[in-house]
């Protein structure tokens, strides 16, 4: 027993004391199951389980405070209309807003944050992080931080440009599919049930292999892949809205598809085209990482998140966290990306508990 | 049991390796060079912990690079799965020996006429197939014409020059050639010679897995993996295990956790980042052993700008060798000079300067070639070997500082081998050791070579080569070969950054002697046969 | 009932089709790939000769069309063939792998589908509370990374660091079921994480989306328990887009993991698809091919009868 332990503890059971007291049942609730189950770390794993403990919750603090921060920022920044909305937005939502405004800032000024170019070698193969590297370096030398920044341009730059392109194609064919129906919804349904009966990774193996792997090829091959999946959606989503009355009083008036399509149907159907996008632009990202874990992935020496794990992914087995860093950047970023869905998911649903 | 390491003991190998001292010794002993370099640091740790072999166990073995499609057919053999299997399943003539000497396998004895044009050779009468027949001469004829003729052997340009094989009785084969050749015993160790029972048509039965080797194949499944129990009829000496499982582990971090965890007690390949990590466990050890395996990176001779032999020095005075063994080989490897012999083979010759980084000399022979700045292509893939393409990208920024801008293009690993090499003028290449420098030369750097892949044609080069191939005077041979390689070092179009060490290592449960031969990994693949359990 | 057996029929017709089309792209792709079978047998070092006398011996020197339409008479009486590198049967070659990918798929899904249903019905339950959160944060972060980055870290603390578990799932022959079991848990396990969190988070959309429907505040308002308004009056009427998500992901169980074979050296068809692919052995490449795409047919019409099934308005449209 030493202070650090007992200040812990009663820190615990105070701050649990004091919840109870003002009557806030779900804190108190949260607070004093989080004793017990310290209680029980504490016994297992000794004080390092409740230095562990405290650093997550400095961690998760940390967070709150900047989406807390950061979402009183954009509400006092961003014209009157979104900042309405922003103030309802839920912390997780905030911080997923952070995230993908800091993955931005990183990718578009990568040149500028990166203190070292990104093939560069500056130094030993794993030399340790000092002053210089933040990060150490991989194994040819270069700065592990330079690499991870420019990594966020054409990583993120390449999925997003793949889901984008999908969400283009899928969306087009799948809303042409909807309204115009007959032969063209039968051909384009059935190509579709082609594409997504082949095993993605094989079918991207094959063409890779066939076409080359250039930054071009992998987009549109990538796209090609996914789009089937936004084509059914759009076309589900789509054939609901497509019977409903005001759209025959649209068609009875005269209008032309592509009005249809953009002012009637586009706008009702948006809210599950938005939470496939979060989870395809997690899809897409996983692909492309496992294309590079076959040796098919962006051409070296540009960085790209999915191939630095893979080169680095041995040093695990002993304990090296280098691989972890790149791998930790793809999940942020998902995550991020699907707390904001979630939270436009939420208003669009209006669903409002 | 105590096992000292010696740590800095890869700088310590390359650097002798470089300097070739031991080599240059053992050449002058007996006709060639062999990897004494690799025996005696090996012999640093292990001998103390050297033991009489003893019988039994199962030696669990985790084997890389091996394809669901492979098949038992020795003309077919390419990956190092069939290799592997075929040293234990399988015999051979010629087999070459821990310390790299040429050994008796089947064959007991072997002579030549003095022009070096008909071979006799004699074989043990001991050996038995797993199905109990003897091993006769028949067998050795027909196993040695599988690869000739009308036949779609990858060996058939080993045994062209052969005109005749011929059993003259149950024991003895001769074998005549169409010109001299002082190498052919050695020839006889190459994998694809596998000795395989005879069909009464002078065909062979490859497909019933049937072998005379140490080991024999209870069940196993190509791409998975193989059970084998010890050959009670075998001709050798050795196979202390009693049964032997080859694992096929193709991905580095499957087979080095295998290792870790105990699930194998051998793994053919360590991945070199982590190879340090690996030393300091306790309960591993780590074998290094300099091979003649190399990377090379041919250009095009005949094709601006590589046409200039200016250009051609300059790009092999722009590559810093040292900081490329350092960081894409991690020491486990022995620099290369840009001549195709390795300090651990035959006829290595030891005075010939190295090429060291030098990038203010490349700058001024640009400037004397008028290409100063140029802009030039280096095609690569990551199948070439682990690291190719790391090397490529540091080769083009070592370059910089000698104003050459160098293009990486990865190709996709498909087709590596038939669309970009030998196609595009500036290209990576991993070559597998071959036994004798002139197997070497006339497979890739003869004028008229299929493989010439740098297009090099050197009248002086091509006129030694035929000379020395029938020379059985080895003194006035290796006079021969110091003339090639010099002429490959200065003239060539070929830069040869490193010859790559076989790393490969094992649960400290597992002995083995101080010598490990440098033809394959793991003891010229032969491990199951030479090594024992402590 | 006659309605959803014509339907099956129906779509079992399309399905047959879709493979035809399918058989002739791959079929394609494979002729288009660079380099040739022949040289991917024999390796760097065969010569121009070698390679002739191979293709010959495959049959390679015939033209692309005439090969496909052998091999298509062959498939339609129900023979695909043999693989063109190892001469092999190709259903003898496929058949124990085929066994071995389903084995794992049906252990991983055994463990993956109750699992999701259940902790998404209890995360809509305790919706938008610490424990939502969490299982959220959790899910998107085991979907989010790569499977072979998962499965390293489930061998670096499951096996090399605690022993746990066998680094590599090796199969024998003799092995009894337990053991079985015990070998092949780290490959489920990951592939268990890379599917649940999919699965979860649909089921819990799903019955969060019934939540605003006035049949359930009608019983809400009825005094009825939190917990009985979501598995009696939401999860049946969420069951469609949940046995959607759970076809899609069982047909993933068993078409796409490659890369966990890979890693844990399991025997799969994944594996063997990857290697016949590097060596052009097209009818194996083409025998894998349609078994995924029948899988998935397969996989997408049951869930699609399922669904009908399970909603009256679908099972007698008006």
């Amino acid at each position: 027993m030493n202070y650090f332990v007992i200040g812990f503890y009663a820190l615990l059971i105070g701050s649990s004391c004091l919840a109870a007291y003002y009557q806030k049942r779900s804190l108190f609730l949260l607070l004093f199951t989080l004793t017990l189950v310290c209680f029980l770390m504490g016994i297992i794993g000794g004080q390092p389980a409740l230095w562990f403990v405290t650093v997550l919750a400095g961690i998760i603090a940390l967070a709150a405070g900047t989406s807390y921060a950061w979402r009183e920022f954009l509400v006092l920044t961003l014209p009157r209309d979104m900042s309405r909305a922003l103030k309802t937005a839920p912390l997780t939502a905030s911080f997923g807003l952070f995230v993908i405004f800091i993955y931005a800032v990183m990718g578009i000024f990568a040149p500028v944050i990166a203190p070292h170019g990104e093939a560069e070698v500056i130094s030993s193969a794993f030399a340790p992080a000092d002053a210089n590297m933040l990060l150490g370096a991989d194994q040819l030398g270069r700065d592990v931080f330079s690499r991870i920044v420019y990594g966020a341009r054409n990583t993120v730059g390449l999925a997003l440009a793949a889901t984008i392109l999908a969400f283009f194609i899928g969306a087009i064919a799948g809303l042409f599919a909807a309204v115009r129906k007959g032969w063209l919804d039968q051909i384009m349904g059935r190509g579709a049930d082609v594409i997504m009966s082949v095993p993605s990774l094989i079918f991207a193996l094959l063409m890779l292999s066939i076409f080359g792997t250039s930054m071009l090829v992998i987009v549109v091959i990538v796209a090609i892949i996914y789009s089937p999946r936004v084509y059914r959606l759009t076309r589900a989503v789509a054939g609901n809205v497509v019977v409903m009355d005001y759209i025959e009083a649209a068609s009875l008036r005269g209008e032309g598809t592509g009005y249809l399509i953009r002012k009637e149907i586009l706008p009702n159907s948006t809210a599950p085209l938005i939470a496939e996008f979060g989870l395809e632009f997690c899809f897409v990202f996983l692909l492309i990482a496992g294309l590079s874990f076959l040796g098919l992935g962006i051409q070296p020496p540009t960085a790209d998140w999915g191939s630095m794990v893979r080169e680095n992914a041995t040093l695990i087995s002993f304990g090296d966290v280098t691989p972890l860093i790149p791998a930790g950047a793809i999940a942020l970023l998902t995550v991020a990306v699907n707390f904001v869905v979630d939270w436009m998911l939420f208003r669009a649903s209006g669903l409002k508990e | 049991m105590t096992n000292f390491k010696k740590p800095n003991l890869m700088d310590g190998l390359a650097a002798e390796a470089r300097e070739g001292r031991i080599s240059r010794r053992s050449f002058m002993q007996r006709s060639m060079a062999a990897g004494l370099t690799a025996s005696t640091a090996t012999g640093l740790w292990t001998g103390a912990a050297r033991a009489e072999p003893k019988r039994g166990g199962t030696f669990r073995w985790g084997i890389h690079d091996g394809n669901t499609s492979d098949t038992h057919d020795p003309g077919t053999y390419v990956t190092r799965q069939m290799i592997f299997l075929a040293h234990q399943y399988r015999s051979y003539l010629t087999m070459i020996n821990p310390d790299n000497s040429l050994g008796p396998d089947l064959a007991t004895e072997w002579s030549a006429t003095p022009d070096a044009a008909e071979w006799t050779f004699k074989i043990t009468d001991k050996a038995s197939f797993h199905s109990g027949r003897k091993v006769t001469a028949n067998d050795v004829v027909a196993s040695l014409n599988h690869h000739r003729g009308e036949t779609s052997s990858a060996a058939k340009a080993l045994l062209t020059s052969v005109t005749d094989i011929t059993a003259k009785d149950d024991t003895t084969i001769v074998i005549t050639l169409d010109g001299g050749n002082a190498d052919l015993p050695w020839l006889m160790t190459d994998y694809h010679l596998a000795i395989c029972p005879a069909n009464d048509d002078g065909t062979i039965d490859w497909e019933s897995a049937d072998g005379c080797g140490p080991y024999k194949i209870d069940e196993g499944e190509f791409g998975v993996s193989w059970s084998l129990s010890r050959h009670d009829g075998w001709h050798g000496e050795g196979a202390w295990f009693d049964k032997v499982q080859m694992l096929i582990l193709n991905d580095p971090n499957a087979r080095q956790t295998a290792l870790v965890t105990g699930d194998v007690d051998c793994v053919s390949l360590v991945e070199l980042k982590t190879l340090a990590l690996l030393q300091r466990r306790p309960d591993i050890e780590v074998d290094n052993v300099p091979s003649g395996a190399a990377i090379t990176m041919p250009m095009f001779c005949d094709t601006a700008p590589f046409d200039n032999v200016d250009v051609r020095t300059a790009l092999k005075l722009s590559m810093n060798r040292q900081e490329i063994i350092d960081k894409i080989a991690f020491g486990a490897a022995t620099m290369g000079n840009d001549f195709h012999i390795a300090p651990v083979q035959p006829f290595y010759p030891t005075d010939i300067p190295q090429h060291e980084y030098d990038p203010d000399k490349a700058k001024s022979l640009l400037k004397k070639a008028g290409a100063e700045g140029m802009s030039i292509s280096l095609h690569t893939a990551d199948s070439v070997f682990s690291g190719a393409v790391d090397m490529c990208v540091l080769y083009s920024e070592q370059a910089k500082a000698s104003g050459i801008n160098i293009d990486v293009v990865r190709e996709p690993n498909d087709g590596y081998y038939s669309d970009v090499w030998l196609k595009k003028p500036f290209t990576a290449v991993s070559w597998g050791a071959r036994p004798t420098p002139d197997v070497m030369f006339t497979l890739a750097y003869k004028s008229d070579a299929a493989w010439n892949e740098s297009h090099w044609q050197n009248e002086r080069f091509n006129e030694l080569l035929l000379q020395a191939k029938a020379e059985l005077d080895q003194n006035l041979r290796a006079e021969m070969y110091r003339e090639m390689s010099l002429l490959m070092h200065d003239d060539g179009g070929t830069i040869i950054p490193f010859f790559n060490n076989f790393v490969f290592a094992h649960s400290t449960k597992v002995q083995h002697n101080p010598d490990l031969a440098a033809s394959w990994a793991c003891d010229g693949a032969r491990a199951p046969s030479r090594w024992w359990f402590a | 009932m006659g309605d959803v057996a014509s339907l099956i029929l129906k779509r079992l017709a399309l399905g047959v089709v879709t493979l035809f089309v399918i058989s002739i792209l791959i079929f394609g792709a494979v002729e288009m790939l660079p380099g040739d079978i022949a040289q991917a047998v024999l390796g760097q070092s065969a010569t121009p000769e070698n390679l002739a006398a191979l293709r010959e011996q495959m049959g390679l020197d015939q033209p692309a069309i005439v090969r496909y339409f052998h091999w298509l008479t062959g498939a339609i009486s129900g023979d695909f063939g043999n693989s063109l590198v190892t001469g092999e049967r190709v259903s003898s070659t496929i058949g124990p792998r085929l066994l071995n990918t389903l084995f794992l798929a049906s252990y991983a899904a055994a463990i993956a589908v109750p699992l999701a249903i259940i902790l998404g019905i209890l995360v809509a339950l305790a919706r938008n509370s610490v424990f939502d959160r969490v299982a959220n944060i959790l899910a998107l972060t085991a979907i989010s990374s790569p499977e072979f980055f998962l499965g390293y870290v489930l061998i670096l603390y499951l096996s090399v660091k605690t022993g746990l578990f066998p680094a590599i799932s090796s199969l024998q022959g003799d092995m009894s079921f337990g053991d079985l079991l015990y070998r092949t848990f780290l490959p489920a396990l990951t592939m268990v994480l890379v599917v649940m969190a999919h699965m979860m988070r649909m089921t819990r959309a799903a019955i969060i989306n019934l939540l605003a429907s006035p049949y359930i505040e009608m019983a809400r308002l009825k005094g009825v328990p939190s917990w009985k308004v979501i598995v009696f009056h939401a999860l049946p009427n969420a069951l469609a887009p949940i046995i959607n998500v759970v076809a899609l992901n069982l047909a993933y169980l068993i078409t796409g993991v490659v890369l966990v074979e890979v890693v844990f050296v399991y025997p799969g068809v994944g594996q063997l698809l990857v290697d016949a692919v590097s060596k052009r052995d097209f009818p194996i490449v083409q025998a894998c091919c349609l078994i995924f795409a029948a899988t998935f047919i397969l996989l997408n019409l049951a869930a699609d009868v399922g669904s009908i099934l399970t909603n009256p308005r679908l099972r007698h449209p008006k």
